[in-house]
């Protein structure tokens, strides 16, 4: 298909480093080591993603011709492709027919490949699925549930049913289509005991419940690089296919994604940005090219104090999600705390903005629990 | 004998520059401020904050092209080049099959036929992709859009490879404004490009985009960011806003603006099942 992904394998993550020359973690090393069209050594400052010839890239290119090249400026892929190949081959004195084969090649290497519409169609309608998310109501919401092939955001205030909610939904999928989840916990708010509360009031059988718990894999991650490199972990999994005791993946939660990223953002330099958005590439790009749902949670700000609630983490991020939820407490009375919420729609493709449903973020189950132990793992 | 050389095209290219690319002029009158828009040779900017209409209304470009003549399209290929990893091909299938006449499976593969697609994860890819892509645009006579969505989609991440120096970060996206233009105008084609509104306004008021007699009319969120080399190749920059409704519809702005003549328009638009309606 036309998407291809250079995946960099976690070794060659430890060679390149992230860690610049003088021993501080570096987010322009980190940058450069991404999954990007093309990945190198940067020459010293300057972009980066910028690949250097050198002998053995592509078939052709031997090293009296790099040498050449070099000698008249061309030092890059890009300085190669963009230049005109005659009067290289007349300043270099090299063969026409040899720079323009060697042209294709990298272009064919290092470039993205147009996909026919009807074609990428056939993909979609086999390959995308939707996913229950355990709450009908929230499911109709969403439009049948969790689209695969998207990244669904979950905001709230502190209290308003998130980590719940995503608990909810790795307790549906894993026990109802029987398809792993991967739960990247970056709170410290997921607790097996609740989880594990979820699924027994929606399965009976001891069996079934245990081996739902054992395909949820739970990875905290406490800042940017480890929630990246769980990522890169993933991804590589993914592209080799290896069958472990991960089975079919088809599903990431992410709770929350604002508590890794707001300690990057603020102050002069764009660098927490930019890695925000590498991020958000990579979160995108995983969603799109395996096929999984990718459901993040996120904090919501007011910009005045009677304006409405958006989205953490700025404009820039408000960009990246295709379907926003947004989550609130009904108005509750002091005495009792309730399990009620209300989610109402902000962002979506498929259904207009504004419809509202209410949630039950509790058992749903009247149980012998005191609401201490309810509100536990909130 | 090497400038004849250089300048001699292939039959194929000979072909596509007599033949002519169609035209685009009946493609969506509403968002221009003036007839017969666009022509070929045309960039277009699509600018607006997050969640205002600007890949719905794509989708809806995108339809009136792909769309056969018998059924009131164009019948013209695009090109679109996805940076954003943003486009619901579900959602357009959902738009085709509210605007055609019969809703066969047949048909609808047909008019995606004409549609192309690519990804992009990087500035640098972009650049290579384009050069990859000259091409196709040589033997798809037919093919005359091009969309970008969105070209501001690298911006942090040029920012921060680029270190301090202005003229780093920007080097890659000059080099594919620069090539698009090329494209552009060599192969006759029309290109709209999307930007996000990454930045706030300023409130130095000197810095204000509409002449005077149209600015209270016109309240626009835009602080161009991106490098020269774009900003001076766009030729109509429309501005998507959220319009404030009385009702419970959701509406939505364009503020239309040729840039050469400096005719400015405004209109709005709602989005229902079957994609833009004005």
């Amino acid at each position: 298909m036309g998407i291809r992904s250079l995946a960099v394998s976690r070794s060659r993550l430890q060679d390149l480093g992230l860690f610049g020359p003088k021993g501080r973690l570096n987010p322009h090393c980190l940058l450069s080591s991404w999954p990007c069209g093309a990945v190198s050594w940067g020459g010293g400052g300057g972009a980066e993603d910028m690949v250097v010839l050198r002998a053995g890239l592509c078939p052709g290119l031997t090293e009296e011709m790099i040498q050449l090249l070099r000698a008249n400026g061309i030092r890059t892929v890009v300085d190669f492709v963009s230049s005109d190949l005659e009067e290289v081959a007349q300043k270099c004195s090299l063969s026409y027919k040899a720079l323009v084969a060697v042209r294709r090649v990298l272009l064919a290497q290092f470039s993205a490949f147009p996909t026919n519409g009807a074609d990428l169609y056939e993909e979609l309608k086999s390959s995308t699925a939707i996913l229950p998310t355990g709450s009908p109501s929230l499911d109709q919401l969403l439009d049948s549930g969790l689209y695969t092939g998207e990244v669904t955001e979950l905001m709230g205030a502190p209290g308003s049913g998130k980590t719940q909610v995503c608990l909810g939904i790795a307790a549906s999928v894993s026990l109802g289509l029987k398809q792993h989840v991967l739960f990247l916990d970056s709170t410290g708010g997921f607790t097996a005991s609740r989880l594990y509360q979820i699924l027994r009031a929606r399965a009976e059988d001891g069996e079934e419940q245990l081996e739902a718990l054992q395909r949820i894999q739970v990875v905290r991650v406490f800042n940017i690089y480890e929630m990246l490199s769980a990522l890169q972990e993933l991804r590589d999994r993914l592209s080799q296919q290896v069958v472990s005791s991960m089975g079919p993946l088809k599903i990431v939660v992410i709770d929350s994604v604002s508590a890794v990223i707001y300690p990057l953002l603020g102050g002069k330099h764009s660098e927490g940005l930019a890695i925000m958005m590498q991020l958000a590439r990579e979160l995108k790009t995983l969603a799109k090219e395996f096929s999984l749902a990718v459901v993040v949670t996120n904090q919501v700000t007011r910009e005045s104090s009677t304006g409405p609630l958006k989205p953490a983490l700025g404009r820039s991020w408000s960009f990246v999600p295709s379907t926003r939820v947004l989550l609130e407490s009904k108005e509750a009375t002091w005495e009792k705390a309730t399990t009620q919420r209300v989610a109402s729609l902000a962002k979506s493709s498929r259904q207009p903005t504004g419809i509202q449903v209410e949630l039950d973020i509790g058992n749903g189950d009247v149980q012998e629990l005191s609401p201490a132990t309810l509100t536990q793992g909130l | 004998m090497a400038d004849a050389f250089r300048r001699a095209e292939s039959g194929t290219q000979l072909l596509a520059r007599l033949e002519g690319r169609s035209s685009l002029k009946n493609l969506e009158p509403y968002l221009f401020a003036e007839e017969a828009s666009p022509v070929h040779g045309d960039v277009i900017e699509f600018h607006g904050p997050e969640g205002t209409g600007k890949t719905e209304m794509l989708y809806h470009l995108i339809a009136r092209c792909i769309i056969p003549k018998s059924d009131g399209g164009l019948e013209v290929e695009v090109m679109f080049i996805d940076t954003d990893y943003h486009f619901d091909m579900l959602r357009l299938v959902t738009i085709l099959e509210n605007r055609l006449a019969q809703r066969m499976e047949e048909m609808i593969k047909q008019c995606l036929g004409r549609l192309f697609l690519v990804n992009c994860s990087t500035s640098t890819q972009l650049l290579l992709t384009l050069y990859s892509l000259e091409n196709m645009f040589c033997t798809h006579p037919s093919l005359c859009l091009l969309i970008l969505d969105s070209i501001s989609a690298f911006y942090w991440i040029d920012r921060s490879n680029g270190g301090e120096s202005l003229n780093l970060q920007e080097m890659n996206l000059k080099k594919c404004a620069n090539f698009l233009e090329k494209l552009v105008r060599e192969h006759h084609l029309a290109l709209f490009a999307t930007t996000q509104t990454l930045m706030q306004k300023s409130a130095n008021s000197a810095e204000s985009f509409f002449p005077l007699k149209l600015q209270h009319e016109t309240d626009t969120d835009y602080r161009p960011y991106l490098c020269k080399s774009w900003q001076q190749m766009v030729t109509h920059r429309i501005f998507f806003s959220e319009q404030c409704n009385s009702g419970n519809s959701k509406g939505f702005t364009v503020i239309s603006c040729h840039l050469k003549r400096n005719h400015v328009v405004k209109r709005s638009f709602s989005v229902a099942e079957c994609g833009v309606q004005f």
